[in-house]
């Protein structure tokens, strides 16, 4: 299996006719850690959401390819089934589907018709994951995301990510709402997936999940646009400055989208 | 008894003949028939009937051919679950089956015919006594013209570990299906009742379909009677079943139709005894041009009774439900409770939905009566979820209705029955 490549070319993304995200581009392979800073509003949900597909976000320029293949004409279920995960920032609650009933449906869509595996492995499978993740193994029976504290739906997704091995993982904000313990398990997954054939978009608005995670590359996010890249040392710089001297430093009076207009 | 009989309803006259029915029996369905003949066909609040037909010609004595795939699948499935059923085709009875430990324990289960001329006395004290035929054109119909149908009897104290079904199948060869279901459930016994009526076919408009059930609970008795129904185009379809508990009585029902016919159906519960209780749990798939007005009703008449009704309808293609929950407080049933849960999930655009919660309060004192009604589509967040994790559109949509479904058809109380419910859900949906 060769090693993935995401390219994202100058992509543009609107909602609601409003431009969020104006003119960014990033190339994530397989084996590397991507990490997007950013305060609040920046955009960086925005580009996510894009990536994976969701209806509410429209892109209007720019391209995005996935081993050369055209991501933005695939279909939602078409980006997931082609590699691309994105564990969401709120993901949804789905009343009487379970949880092993929809990660069972997901990850025999991943493997494609005729490839299923059997009940038995599948279970066995799931039930590794969860230890792994330190989930209580009722979590399985319980209906998707329905009542789970955020720290359980973060895990959740996490969950899902190590089941479906994507080519491409997008974490967004999975720090929020995580104690310590749950943070360094979120990194144990994220760190054993790591390896020339996945590449990961790290979002997040503290340094503190990368002190677990160590990004190959740090991008800053501000007003819809990347502002500045780095290595590891961009986030211990923030860290130990803040955004304000990287805005004083760039001229950018409020970082937030539609602010410059 | 055959010189009036005959100047009313040769219909009347046939079966009395053909069933060597008793005068009573013969009087009440004269009665009956000139009820039917003489009420108009209403304008209901949601659903016109004033321009629909009512085509009641002959009834037939026999019927051919064996049975189509849903019975043949409920009856399997019937035969699984203990063996105790009645399975009628076209109004004719084709097979009765009572397992021996059941009839050493006293229960009686025979076709309504049968159990006239072996347990007449029986019948004729239950018989019309919770559906009578004054209440409806409909329920008169039935009242004046059944044939086809179920008694069953359980003694006091007698606990049926084993449901009892009903099986009616109404092929092409049918006039229109008129049955009846009398059930009697002792005190302190209890039974789990299952019967369904299924309709294939397309047929001409104004045959008319009226099934009749009345439950009769006695003080500590509990029954459970789940009641499909799958009706086709053309014909007009009624159903009217109806609970009445003694003290401390419980009754859950669960109703489910998968249909594209043209419906009006009523489920209801007279909570006579104190500490008398009912559940409702409703589902319903309407599809093509469907239109069902379904009322969900509790009567609270006993002090410290309670009820709780939960409705679900799923609506594709141009499907129009109406889907009334009712509960009426009656004064002296203090301290009632009573909860009501609607929930309309149309797909498509052009699927109508409706969920009106009526509550009538005519007593002060009160413990809690809630209701939560809400009309909508699928949630888009929720199929974007499902999409971003692989799972195509469709299967996606599939899941999150089944999500709603799969709780109320849980509740059926025959393992291969909620199979064939979920088999006839899954065919329409797909
Ligand atoms: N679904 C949406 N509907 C309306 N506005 C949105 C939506 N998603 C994002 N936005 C707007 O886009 C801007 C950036 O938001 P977001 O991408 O969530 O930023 P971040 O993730 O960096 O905090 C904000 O002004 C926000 O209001
Ligand atoms: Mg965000």
């Amino acid at each position: 299996m060769s090693s993935p490549v995401l390219t994202i070319e100058d992509l543009r993304v609107s909602v609601e006719d409003k431009e969020i995200v104006k003119g960014l581009s990033l190339q994530i392979k397989g084996g590397e850690i991507h990490a997007v800073m950013g305060p609040n509003g920046t955009g960086k949900s925005t580009l996510a959401s894009a990536l994976m597909g969701h209806p509410a976000y429209s892109v209007t320029s720019g391209r995005v390819t996935l081993d050369g293949e055209d991501v933005l004409t695939m279909s939602v279920d078409e980006r997931a089934r082609a590699g691309l995960f994105l564990a969401m920032q709120y993901p949804a609650e789905v009343s009487g589907v379970s949880n092993a009933n929809f990660l069972r449906t997901a990850l025999n869509a991943r493997r494609g018709e005729g490839n299923e595996l059997p009940v038995i492995k599948f279970h066995r499978l799931l039930q590794q994951k969860m230890k792994d993740l330190n989930i209580d193994p009722s979590f399985a029976e319980r209906y998707l995301n329905e009542g789970f504290s955020g720290g359980e739906k973060k895990r959740n997704e996490i969950l899902q990510m190590s089941l479906l091995e994507p080519k491409i993982a997008i974490l967004d904000e999975i720090d929020s709402g995580l104690d310590i313990d749950a943070l360094k398990l979120v990194a144990d997954a994220v760190n054993q997936l790591r390896s020339p054939q996945t590449g990961f978009l790290i979002i997040t608005h503290y340094q503190r999940l990368l002190q677990y995670i160590v990004p190959d590359y740090v991008h800053v996010m501000m007003q819809g646009r990347i502002v500045k890249s780095g290595d590891k040392t961009l986030a211990e710089y923030l860290e130990a400055n803040g955004y304000d001297t990287l805005k004083r430093e760039l001229g950018i009076v409020d970082e937030t989208v539609g602010a410059e207009a | 008894m055959s010189i009036e009989t005959s100047a009313h309803s040769p219909l009347v006259a046939d079966l009395a003949r053909r069933f060597q029915e008793p005068p009573w029996l013969v009087q009440r369905r004269e009665r009956a028939f000139v009820l039917y003949a003489s009420m108009p066909s209403p304008k209901l609040e949601e659903t016109d009937l004033r321009n629909r037909p009512w085509v009641v010609e002959s009834i037939p004595s026999a019927t051919t051919g064996g049975a189509g795939a849903a019975a043949q699948a409920l009856l399997e499935g019937a035969k699984a679950a203990g063996g105790a059923y009645v399975y009628v085709r076209d109004g004719v009875t084709i097979e009765t089956s009572l397992p021996r430990t059941l009839a050493e324990q006293g229960v009686v289960l025979l076709d309504l015919h049968t159990a006239i001329d072996q347990h007449p006395e029986r019948v004729r004290r239950y018989l019309y006594s919770v559906v009578p035929a004054e209440e409806s054109k409909w329920a008169a119909l039935n009242a004046a013209l059944w044939h086809g149908g179920i008694f069953v009897h359980v003694p006091s104290g007698v606990r049926v570990n084993s449901p009892i079904h009903f099986i009616y199948e109404e092929t092409m060869a049918g006039k229109g299906g008129l049955p009846r279901s009398l059930v009697v459930v002792e005190d302190r016994a209890s039974l789990s009742f299952a019967e369904a009526y299924l309709c294939h076919g397309e047929r001409q408009e104004g045959v008319v379909h009226s099934a009749v059930t009345e439950l009769v609970v006695g003080a500590d008795a509990n029954v459970t009677a789940a009641c499909l129904s799958r009706y086709g185009k053309g014909p007009t379809n009624f159903f009217t079943r109806r609970a009445k508990l003694a003290d401390n009585a419980s009754v859950d029902w669960v109703i489910g139709d998968v249909s594209d016919g043209f419906t009006v159906g009523l489920v209801e519960s007279r909570l006579e005894g104190p500490g008398s209780k009912s559940t409702t749990r409703g589902f319903g798939l309407g599809y093509g041009r469907q239109r069902l007005d379904f009322t969900a009703s509790m009567d609270h008449f006993g002090h410290h009774s309670a009820s709780d009704i939960t409705l679900l309808g799923v609506l594709r293609g141009r499907a129009n439900s109406t889907y009334r929950s009712s509960t009426h407080i009656e004064r002296g049933a203090d301290e009632a409770s009573s909860e009501q849960h609607d929930r309309m999930l149309m797909l498509g655009s052009r699927a109508r939905a409706d969920a009106i919660p009526m509550l009538l309060i005519d007593e002060n004192d009160v413990q809690r009566c809630g209701h939560a009604a809400s009309v909508g589509r699928i949630d888009e967040n929720q199929v974007y979820y499902l999409m971003a994790r692989g799972i195509p559109r469709a299967e996606a949509e599939r899941m999150i209705i089944w999500g709603y479904l799969q709780p109320l058809v849980d509740v059926l109380p025959v393992e291969p029955w909620r199979n064939e419910v979920a088999s006839w859900i899954d065919g329409e949906l797909n």
